[in-house]
């Protein structure tokens, strides 16, 4: 649980404006979907993994006796395939949005997170995914941050683990074993694929540039692990198409957590060495969720962290005039809020309640006129409130 | 002082032998005493008799230092919140049963067919299954007990404990997966357990205890779905399915069916309770379940007609407010009053004299126990309690105060049982007598609306009589 102060509040909205805007220059238009969310819609195979799901806030609602359980939105992909799939099946669909995710965490962090998430559904080829990394990195730039893309697929570790003959079970264990970056898994795997040549190590736990590593990669698996060959061709064509456009990327096979439904090229984004969000290609969620078979990818920028990241902007100084009434009777007060709206009208901040900001203009409001004060020099006093208008505006914009 | 908590119910002779065993003897456990607060001879420390499900959310609240239950009530804690502080120390090798999740009625394997229905008296732990399986859209039907009574007609799975294979077939039902092999475990609260000498109990207890690691739940893999249609939570059927409790309120429906003349020929009477026993009526089909759980049941649909308390309905309703469940008929019986419960330290005649005493004496949060814990929670809302805390509780809930709630919500008959436990009624919340509930607004025809009105209208005639005597 936590609280947004103003000036916090100030950064997370440069985020949403920064991330809006570009969405629209994109193409892509804005959705919402419920922060209550049936829970079936996330526990079926191919979506959320078990980890994922032992943290989520599910409960029985109100109406809830047949004892179908509710759930805190966990995750915003989930929900805008089952949107897609309920109101725009078979249709290209670029959305975008931007919500609060709800997930059980440890200690003071917070349990609420706010994600600015783009999802492009119906697009099969890989341009879709081009396009994604890309708008991703514009936000990201456009707030003065320097990027670093990583890429994977989760087809590559997938592949490891099959050819190594392991149940599903098993398979998804040892992957969470490699995520957290336990190096025993290696030797155990090396142990059960003795006929795959090269270190797995190399596939596993290093990471590579671009398309060089990745031809490197399959020359030295390809043939051993004919798994791979798939998932090293997708994301070929990504990283060489990201390369032409001057958008370098790293490559990691051990990278994608708790999400089960990717199925092809994802990508992170990483701000000074720290993860600020991240997506891929999930093809095979829309039909999970109830829809046609839809081709899509999608990403999530971690609003708050990118928000906490951003550099100081200057002071811009008081924005916002104060108008006070001389007395506290009736024909006073209603005096000042008069001025003040008219203040208003003319496109100026300008409050009645509240103290004055250190430093900001002041208007006091009597029968004799406007008494003018903190705008640089002495107090003055004006006649119309046209003059007051102009006086502020110099101060204030 | 150490505080141990030790099991009522089934555990409790057992448990009491090893406790002997040990060389310790808690005063008047092995021998059935109705108090719940007893002192121990030989360790030191003192001794409070919970209800099995109980015990680990007492040593996990760190109200208790060290406890007793069953392994499947840990896993059961440890299930929804893995970070609980309780440790298993010993397998006491009593008690042994095991966690099966269980079919009947032509499902001999698992299979991930949507909305499939778990029934369970372990909820969390038929949570982790599906979960396990990756059920798509399955549904977890909490109960108080019968869920090996459930499958087929009124859920697909049961997850259940059961002595062995054997034990299940017993009751109609194939093993589908071995969740856990269960048996009585020593526990501790791990901040007890790091900070205080707990040796004078468990030298003795852990000595002759089994040594090694608790088993934990066995998941099963994720599985495919089959492909076939979705299961149905309501079937079409023919008969009317009329659901009979069992536990204290038999007694009540028993004499008030006999007066109806409307009493099963067999399987349910003063002496015998059987999960399904022969109707007196052709069409008419009765089942034996918790009165707790038939409110669900007859808003789901799978039961028509159920006769139970009015508490249990109040509490389901508490619940969900919108359930299409309504009473049909006062059966006149089995009153007693649901009261707001206090100790007799406490120097309030009300609930606000209560309150202002707590206040008084620093206490921020209202601890309120009780084995209706939608009705406390309503109750606790409407009173205004402030910051309160529900204590849920599957029952010995005399013992509960004044070291572990301030406040109970609590069925009172004659208020001896109150007195005896040093507690006073200081609110009635309500009246609450054995009644006949079905679902609200439910189209029955034919020979099904028939036995309807004749059931309905019989217990009416009855209570009736009952009510003018």
């Amino acid at each position: 649980m936590r609280d947004t102060l103003p000036e916090e509040m100030e950064r997370f909205r440069r985020v949403e404006e920064a991330f809006r805007s570009a969405c629209f220059r994109w193409g892509y238009r804005e959705i919402r979907t419920p922060v209550l969310e049936h829970l079936h819609l996330f526990t079926t195979a191919g979506t959320l993994s078990p980890q994922m799901l032992g943290r989520v806030y599910s409960f029985l609602d109100w109406d809830g006796w047949s004892g179908e359980r509710v759930v805190l939105r966990p995750d915003s992909t989930i929900p805008s395939a089952r949107l897609y799939a309920e109101s725009m099946n078979g249709r290209v669909a670029k959305l975008f949005y931007v919500q609060n995710v709800f997930r059980f965490a440890e200690g003071d962090e917070s349990r609420e997170d706010w994600q600015c998430g783009v999802e492009l559904i119906g697009e099969r080829r890989p341009l879709g995914d081009v396009e994604l990394i890309l708008l991703g990195r514009e936000v990201l730039s456009s707030l003065g941050l320097e990027v670093d893309v990583r890429l994977s697929h989760p087809g590559l570790i997938r592949a490891v683990l099959a050819r190594a003959g392991l149940d599903a079970a098993e398979q998804l264990a040892l992957y969470d074993r490699i995520l957290d970056g336990d190096t025993s898994v290696l030797a155990e795997l090396q142990g059960r694929l003795p006929d795959v040549g090269a270190s797995l190590e190399v596939l596993l736990a290093v990471e590579g540039e671009g398309s060089a590593y990745l031809s490197n990669l399959r020359a030295s698996f390809a043939g051993s692990i004919p798994g791979l060959a798939a998932p090293l061709d997708e994301l070929s064509v990504v990283a060489g198409a990201l390369e032409a456009l001057d958008c370098r990327c790293r490559i990691s096979a051990a990278m994608v957590r708790n999400f089960e439904y990717y199925t092809g090229p994802a990508f992170q984004f990483e701000v000074a060495g720290r993860r600020v969000g991240g997506g891929g290609r999930y093809d095979a969620l829309v039909s999970l969720v109830g829809g046609r078979q839809a081709p899509a990818s999608g990403f999530a920028l971690e609003a708050g962290d990118i928000a906490a990241a951003l550099p100081a902007r200057p002071s811009a100084g008081p924005r916002v005039a104060t108008v006070t009434a001389a007395k506290s009777d009736r024909r006073s007060l209603a005096a000042a809020f008069r001025l003040a709206a008219a203040l208003r009208e003319r496109g100026l901040a300008v409050q009645v309640a509240g103290s004055a900001p250190r430093g900001a203009p002041r208007v006091s409001v009597s029968g004799k006129g406007f008494l003018l004060a903190g705008a640089g020099g002495k107090a003055r006093r004006l006649a119309a409130v046209e003059d007051v208008a102009q006086a502020l505006r110099s101060v204030l914009q | 002082v150490i505080k141990l908590a030790l099991p009522a119910g089934d555990l409790r002779g057992p448990v009491a032998r090893v406790l002997a065993a040990a060389g310790l003897h808690v005063e008047g456990y092995g021998e059935g005493s109705r108090s719940y607060v007893l002192s121990i001879a030989g360790g030191g420390g003192v001794a409070r008799v919970f209800r099995e499900k109980d015990i680990p959310i007492q040593i996990a609240l760190g109200n208790y230092d060290i406890g007793v239950c069953g392994l499947a009530w840990i896993e059961e804690l440890r299930a929804r919140f893995p970070g609980q502080p309780v440790v298993p120390l010993r397998d006491l090798g009593v008690g042994r049963s095991a966690l099966f999740a269980a079919a009947a009625g032509g499902m001999d394997r698992l299979v991930a067919r949507p909305g499939l229905r778990i029934a369970s008296e372990f909820p969390n732990v038929a949570e982790a299954f599906a979960l396990g399986a990756r059920l798509p859209a399955y549904r977890v039907q909490a109960v108080w007990g019968a869920a090996e009574a459930y499958p087929p007609e009124d859920a697909d799975i049961a997850v259940v404990a059961a002595a062995d294979e054997a034990a299940l077939a017993a009751h109609g039902l194939t093993p589908l997966h071995r969740l856990l092999d269960s048996s009585a475990w020593l526990i501790a609260n791990a901040d007890s357990l790091a900070a205080r000498d707990l040796a004078p109990l468990l030298d003795p207890l852990a000595r002759g205890a089994r040594r090694g690691g608790a088993p934990g739940l066995r998941l099963p893999p994720p599985l495919p779905t089959d492909g076939r249609a979705p299961a149905t939570a309501v079937r079409s059927r023919e008969a009317l399915r009329l659901a009979l409790p069992d536990g204290h309120q038999q007694r009540h429906i028993v004499a008030a069916l006999r007066d109806a003349a409307l009493l099963p020929p067999s399987g349910y009477d003063e002496a015998e309770c059987v999960r399904r026993p022969a109707s007196p009526l052709e069409g008419l089909e009765i089942k034996v379940l918790r009165p707790h759980d038939m409110p669900q049941l007859v808003a789901t649909g799978e039961i028509d007609l159920a006769a139970t308390g009015r508490d249990c309905l109040i509490e389901h309703l508490s619940r969900f407010p919108s359930s299409p469940v309504d009473e049909v008929a006062d059966l006149q019986r089995g009153q007693y009053n649901l009261a707001a419960v206090v100790s007799e330290d406490v120097p309030a005649d009300d609930l606000a004299g209560a309150l202002a005493y707590w206040h008084g004496q620093g206490r921020r949060v209202i601890r309120v126990a009780s084995e209706f814990p939608g009705i406390a929670d309503s109750y606790a809302r409407g009173r205004h309690l402030g910051r309160y805390q529900i204590i849920p509780i599957a029952g010995a809930s005399e013992g509960f105060v004044p070291e572990d709630a301030d406040l109970l919500i609590e069925g009172t008959e004659t208020g001896t049982t109150l007195a005896v436990n040093r507690l006073k009624a200081i609110d009635l919340i309500f009246r609450s007598t054995s009644v006949l509930i079905a679902g609200k607004g439910r189209r029955l025809s034919g020979r099904r609306r028939e036995l309807y009105r004749h059931v309905v209208s019989a217990l009416r005639r009855a209570a009736m009589r009952t009510g003018a005597v």
